[in-house]
């Protein structure tokens, strides 16, 4: 298999070559290394390449799967990590100027277990500036080029591991999620990417962006991948007082099991308002592909979701503010401009307005909650427009026009609010040859279900087996 | 959309937060907080009073970097 093949390859095709030794770690890192070396010139995708550490950790990555203590299915995998996961000895930038010097002395507890389970670093990856804004444009490094529009933004914050792994650069990648910012890139690159519940994976070593929305989430190419990395990634941490105790279900196991039978609710408001038409074409598509693969679905009401916008929207300017405010005090310029103005929003939310807004979430994911005790997940598109280009600042649809910004997060940033578990799945291509996303949102600590219904899924979508077309 | 004045939020970030703003920020500053604050105001209808305002959820350590 050529070189570049490799690249394209599951983590379960190639784990399974590792572990039967058909395929060596560091024949499939140097694969990786290789298309990085081409094409990352170009793609913007990462900040630091680690091309000698890698090798290293290959080369004993094979050592060990030769002498017979294999670790399992991600054991000789390269994968990359956004620029917020701390790493130690390596810098750590958070997509920005301030901290582009930064090298951490311990790794962050997600980094320290996918290396425990035997992955293999290839570097860490191109954000929005310190995870704050959805369309993944960066001032400071450049912008992660959407393999699918290559003047299309790949979306953010996690736009460099949305955008690695749509091309090939990496096998899989982390990201963070704080309104969106795993299952944005995910959509609009045309990948997989899940947001798993508040609680279930640590974000200890992992810079904040606002404390009680920010996930952690896999993103891949395929929903058993996302599997596999969750299920290297999820479990309770002394150093994270948020995790959760609860047991760790086998996600594999989960994500193969028969779907029929399992119940789904439609969500109109807010989420099916103003959408872009082929996305509401992809989408509706889309359920009635699950119903053909013998899931019900029905229509059901959220009447008090469109509270989760400013809701949201103080709880993050609030806690994003308080953690940046002593660098805005001393090094303002060294900010983007979009970033700056987006932190110093926060100085005017007044105490008041956080406090409602955290009384509110709570209400907020009593109602989702009360409805997935009908249903076993809800369906929403996760934008409500494909990729813009990455100058637009604003977009019209139905006759509104909004900043992209509203527009890219209007859909997932509610999910965040109440802490339920969401994963994107590739749906369907516009005319344009842009990538549509499905969302799915599950119950608390139930990602195996929106796993088991997004692989079925992932059989019978359009977009099986499609890929971007990459250069040569 | 509500309108918040640019100079009403110049003296709230010298006198009460402190937090410098170059005035080249404050257009951005003042669509952003206007988009949402009819929005923030409308949080009231939710009853907010009868929801138990236990709301902590601790966090994992800040990352120490280089402060």
């Amino acid at each position: 298999m050529a070189a570049d093949e490799l690249t394209l390859l599951s983590i379960a095709e190639a784990g399974e070559r590792l572990r039967r030794r058909t395929l060596s770690p560091v024949e499939l890192t140097r694969a990786y290394l290789a298309r990085i070396r081409a094409e990352d010139a170009a793609a913007h995708c990462y900040i630091t390449v680690l091309q000698e550490q890698a090798l290293a950790s290959a080369a004993t990555a094979e050592r060990e799967i030769g002498s017979g203590r294999y670790r399992g299915p991600l054991h000789g995998i390269p994968i990359a990590l956004k620029d917020l996961v701390m790493t130690r000895g390596i810098r750590t930038t958070c997509g920005s100027r301030i901290l582009k010097d930064w090298v951490p002395d311990a790794d962050a507890t997600v980094a320290a277990r996918l290396a425990d389970a035997g992955a293999i670093l290839l570097g860490k990856l191109n954000m929005h500036e310190f995870a704050y804004g959805p369309t993944g444009v960066n001032p400071h490094y450049g912008t992660p080029v959407n393999p699918w529009g290559r003047d299309r933004m790949p979306g953010g914050s996690s736009s460099g591991s949305g955008a690695a792994v749509a091309t090939g650069l990496c096998a899989g990648a982390l990201g963070t999620d704080t309104g969106g910012s795993v299952r944005i890139p995910a959509s609009l690159c045309g990948i997989v990417g899940l947001k798993p519940t508040y609680g279930r994976v640590s974000r200890a070593g992992v810079v904040p962006l606002a404390w009680s929305l920010d996930h952690i989430g896999p993103m891949t190419r395929t929903v058993t991948d996302t599997a596999l990395l969750l299920q290297a990634l999820a479990g309770h941490d002394p150093a994270d007082p948020s995790t959760a105790t609860l047991a760790v279900p086998d996600y594999r196991h989960a994500s193969d099991a028969d779907p029929r039978g399992l119940r789904i609710g439609v969500v109109r408001e807010v989420f099916f308002e103003r959408l872009h038409p082929e996305v509401r074409t992809a989408v509706e598509a889309a359920a009635r592909a699950l119903e053909g693969l013998g899931i019900r679905v029905e229509e059901i009401r959220l009447p008090r979701i469109h509270h989760a916008g400013p809701a949201t929207f103080a709880i993050i300017t609030a806690e994003s503010m308080a953690y940046h405010e002593p660098y805005l005090k001393t090094r303002a310029s060294e900010y983007g401009a979009d970033v700056r103005a987006r932190l110093l929003t926060g100085q005017f939310v007044l105490a008041t307005q956080y406090l409602k807004a955290q009384r509110a979430r709570q209400v907020l994911r009593a109602e989702v909650d009360g409805v997935l005790t009908t249903v076993d997940a809800l369906l929403l598109p996760t934008t409500p427009i494909p990729a813009p280009r990455t100058d637009e600042r604003e977009a019209t649809v139905d006759g509104v026009c909004e900043d992209v910004r509203a527009w890219l997060t209007r859909c997932t940033r509610p999910i965040n609010l109440t802490g339920h578990p969401a994963l994107s799945v590739p749906c369907g291509l516009t005319s344009d040859g842009l990538p549509v996303g499905l969302q799915l949102v599950g119950r608390h600590f139930d990602e195996a279900t929106l796993l088991r219904l997004a692989r079925a899924y992932e059989t019978v979508s359009p977009l099986r087996d499609r890929r971007p077309s990459l250069p040569a | 959309m509500a309108s918040v004045s640019k100079e009403l939020l110049r003296i709230i970030a010298e006198a009460l937060a402190r937090v410098p703003v170059d005035p080249g920020d404050l257009p951005a500053i003042e669509a952003q907080l206007g988009a949402q604050l009819d929005g923030l105001a409308g949080l009231d209808e939710l009853d907010l009073q009868s929801v138990e305002p236990v709301t902590v959820m601790l966090p994992p350590r800040e990352a120490p970097h280089g402060r």
